[in-house]
């Protein structure tokens, strides 16, 4: 039965291809062009945003008409954008994660270098230089920013800090001070819901770069080098001395990320490791919750950039076999405009423009994670997103296995080893 | 005009062959060939001959999800057959009220399948969940558990969950047959002093056998479908103790993108299904060759 519907699922694709290639009506009529833009649906506030930017483009470029296609968030990072991308009515424009994801679209042929468009359209400038961390490959830029996130810091309930007389830590030893003081209160000093494997997943990828390198965990996600030496046992060690020592909670593989997310916010534990978007599921749930965050702490003698950031900056990319690159860079520059960016931010965005952003309207703990992201020395991309998602979540099992207490790093990362070990050819 | 030749005919019949063609014989011819290739679903497929099958052999995952799915099932046949034969025999033993024992137990079959996931992992839930709060409650508190957190029971919760929807299905089915087991067998039985224990299993049993044999294949082939309950609850954690053919076959496919290795797992499944059928059919022939 389960073979059924994964063998409809199949003909279904194949069968909405067919049709996709036929209702290709080009309705090119008098000359004007289409300026095509695919994205995933960022809800119906945003769009009409976007749209509006639309009409203002079609406003001040005669013959160009602007048309949207949104798709569902899973379908479009999955299959949606490659289909688009193979299809005939190819999208001019479209959303992009900055990173591995870019690099596989500039690899196949569907990304184009905008490096001397950016400078000479002045849509560079609009950017601090950190914007662009991740879509610049071999000095050339692909993509034009649009928003980040930053995918793990840990946050922290400053009353109940504040009640134990604790700071948040910047060393790995205060973060072990200040878990054991909270555990002597009585509360649990982390949680972190693992049942998806990528909410630990991104902390412990974190965890991983900084202490053997940045270029030993990418080179280990792309199967250059073995998970199984003495640094990842040395990294995995003190994800496993937090379940040891009970600083985390034991349900921590059960919980879905929602859950844990409920768990802080309803003050049931004092540090909560998560991505930004937290901040303002806490400004709908909980507004009277003092919430701070702080980045991972440093680790003692780590290979890495000890003030790394994990995180992914997403934005447009213009497709290369387009007609309208131009036009498409000239949409972006319109998007970035000061005035949008106050659109966009009414609507519920977190756009990372210069200019145009109302820092008093905006959530302190959110202009400063974006600050974060943009001012970080180093950002580390998260093995989902950055990287083969086999792989990733191969490195993800192994890391819940360690905080939960099943595998002693040795033995997690030695079968972690043996899972890739098919994707090596 | 010979009946051999009419063409129309086959313009008659050809909607609903083109119907089966397409939806249910493509996939799996299609399905079949993907098994051979290295394709993600989009790009170019290259030609991998059996690679894609002797990985599924070395596959810890793939493999260990069939251990638990054979545990699942053996469990499901005690907690839904078993305990549905059991309170079948309770609900018809002629007690006052067992009409309302009947609703109760049936009650949760009604419920959807995604609705009862939900809800029993809330109960499950260590931190706030019912299960836990009960037992603290109680004065049991260090019975309280991660039950979907451990390797240990995460399994046995699920398959508990099962029980307690579908017992009173199979409780329904047996029920419709022994009640129409005719009267007189059962009073001759009491002229003759035997008890209710003896009348169950000498008498209640025996003839609905075929029945029980149903309900047991039955078991079996839905316990290859299952994959809402799995999916919700755990989705295949905690590492991977209670990973079963259909999720794995999901991540693999739709997360992973490795639509020829996926493809190649579900010709195994189908594979292992079918000897099963066979082997069911085989046995349950041996048996109907016994009378009552």
């Amino acid at each position: 039965m389960t073979k059924k519907w994964l063998f409809g699922t199949a003909a279904l694709t194949v069968a909405s291809a067919a049709l996709a290639g036929c209702s290709s009506s080009d309705s090119d009529g008098g000359g004007s062009k289409t300026l095509r833009i695919a994205m995933s649906s960022p809800g119906e506030e945003l769009i009409s945003v976007w749209e509006d930017i639309g009409k203002q483009f079609e406003s001040a470029h005669e013959g160009i008409k602007v048309e949207f296609n949104y798709q569902d968030d899973d379908t479009y990072q999955t299959v949606g954008l490659p289909n688009l991308l193979s299809g005939k009515n190819a999208p001019d424009l479209y959303f992009e994660w900055a990173g591995a994801r870019l690099e596989t679209r500039i690899a196949d042929g569907y990304a184009a270098d905008i490096t001397d468009k950016l400078a000479s359209s002045g849509l560079k400038d609009m950017f601090s230089e950190g914007s662009f961390n991740g879509m610049t490959f071999d000095g050339k830029t692909y993509m034009i920013p649009t928003a980040g996130d930053v995918t793990n810091v840990i946050f922290y309930n400053k009353k109940m800090f504040e009640d134990n007389g604790l700071q948040p830590p910047t060393t790995w030893d205060e973060f072990l001070a200040v878990s054991e003081k909270l555990k002597a209160a009585g509360i649990t000093p982390i949680v972190a819901g693992n049942k998806d494997l990528w909410t630990v997943g991104n902390w412990a990828g974190h965890l991983i770069s900084r202490v053997v390198g940045e270029q030993a965990y990418s080179d280990a996600l792309e199967l250059k080098i073995p998970f199984n030496s003495e640094d990842f046992v040395k990294a995995y060690g003190y994800l496993q001395e937090l379940w040891d020592k009970g600083y985390i909670n034991d349900s921590v593989n059960a919980l879905a990320d929602n859950e844990a997310d409920m768990m802080f916010l309803n003050e049931q534990a004092a540090m909560h490791p998560i991505g930004s978007w937290l901040v303002s599921t806490a400004l709908e749930e909980t507004p009277d919750l003092e919430l701070g965050y702080f980045n991972l702490p440093e680790i003692p003698g780590g290979k890495g950039d000890q003030q790394s950031v994990i995180g992914v900056l997403n934005g447009m990319v213009v497709n290369k076999n387009s007609e309208l690159i131009d036009e498409a860079v000239a949409f972006m520059k319109l998007y970035s405009s000061a005035d949008n960016s106050k659109k966009l931010q009414a609507a519920g965005a977190v756009p990372i423009t210069k200019d145009g952003i109302d820092e008093s309207s905006m959530s302190p703990l959110a202009f400063s994670l974006n600050e974060l992201l943009q001012n970080a020395t180093m950002v580390v991309s998260p093995p989902d997103t950055g990287y083969s998602i086999e792989v990733a979540n191969a490195l993800n099992t192994a890391s819940s296995e360690v905080i939960g207490g099943a595998k002693t790093p040795e033995e997690a990362l030695a079968q972690l080893d043996s899972t890739i070990a098919p994707l090596k050819k | 005009m010979s009946r051999k030749s009419n063409p129309s005919a086959y313009l008659f019949v050809a909607p609903s062959v083109l119907l089966f063609a397409f939806t249910i014989l493509l996939p799996i011819v299609l399905t079949f060939v993907f098994s051979f290739y290295d394709w993600n679903g989009i790009g170019s497929m290259t030609f991998a001959g059996l690679d894609n099958y002797t990985r599924a052999f070395e596959d810890r995952i793939y493999l260990q999800s069939y251990g638990h799915i054979f545990g699942y099932i053996g469990a499901t046949i005690v907690l839904e057959v078993l305990v549905g034969l059991v309170l079948a025999g309770l609900v018809t033993s002629g007690h006052k009220g067992s009409a309302l024992f009947r609703l109760a137990f049936f009650t949760p079959v009604m419920l959807p399948m995604i609705v009862v996931s939900f809800l029993w992992k809330f109960v499950y839930n260590s931190d706030f969940g019912m299960l836990n709060s009960m037992l603290r409650s109680i004065g049991l508190g260090n019975w309280a558990h991660v039950w979907l957190g451990d390797p240990k029971t995460a399994l046995i919760a699920i398959c508990f969950v099962s029980g307690w929807v579908y017992a009173g299905f199979y409780m329904t089915i047996f029920y419709s047959g022994i009640t129409r087991i005719s009267k007189e067998v059962f009073e001759s039985a009491y002229l003759d002093g035997a008890n209710e224990f003896q009348i169950f299993t000498r008498i209640k049993v025996p003839m609905i056998r075929a029945l029980v044999d149903t309900g047991i294949l039955l078991c079996v082939l839905t316990g290859f479908q299952s994959f809402d309950l799995f999916y919700v609850m755990t989705n295949g954690g905690p590492y991977n103790s209670t990973e079963i053919v259909p999720t794995y076959l999901v991540k693999v496919v739709f997360s992973h993108m490795s639509v020829g290795y996926g493809s190649a797992l579900a010709v195994l499944l189908t594979i292992v299904i079918s000897i099963l059928g066979v082997l069911g059919r085989l046995l349950q022939r041996k048996d109907s060759a016994l009378e009552y």
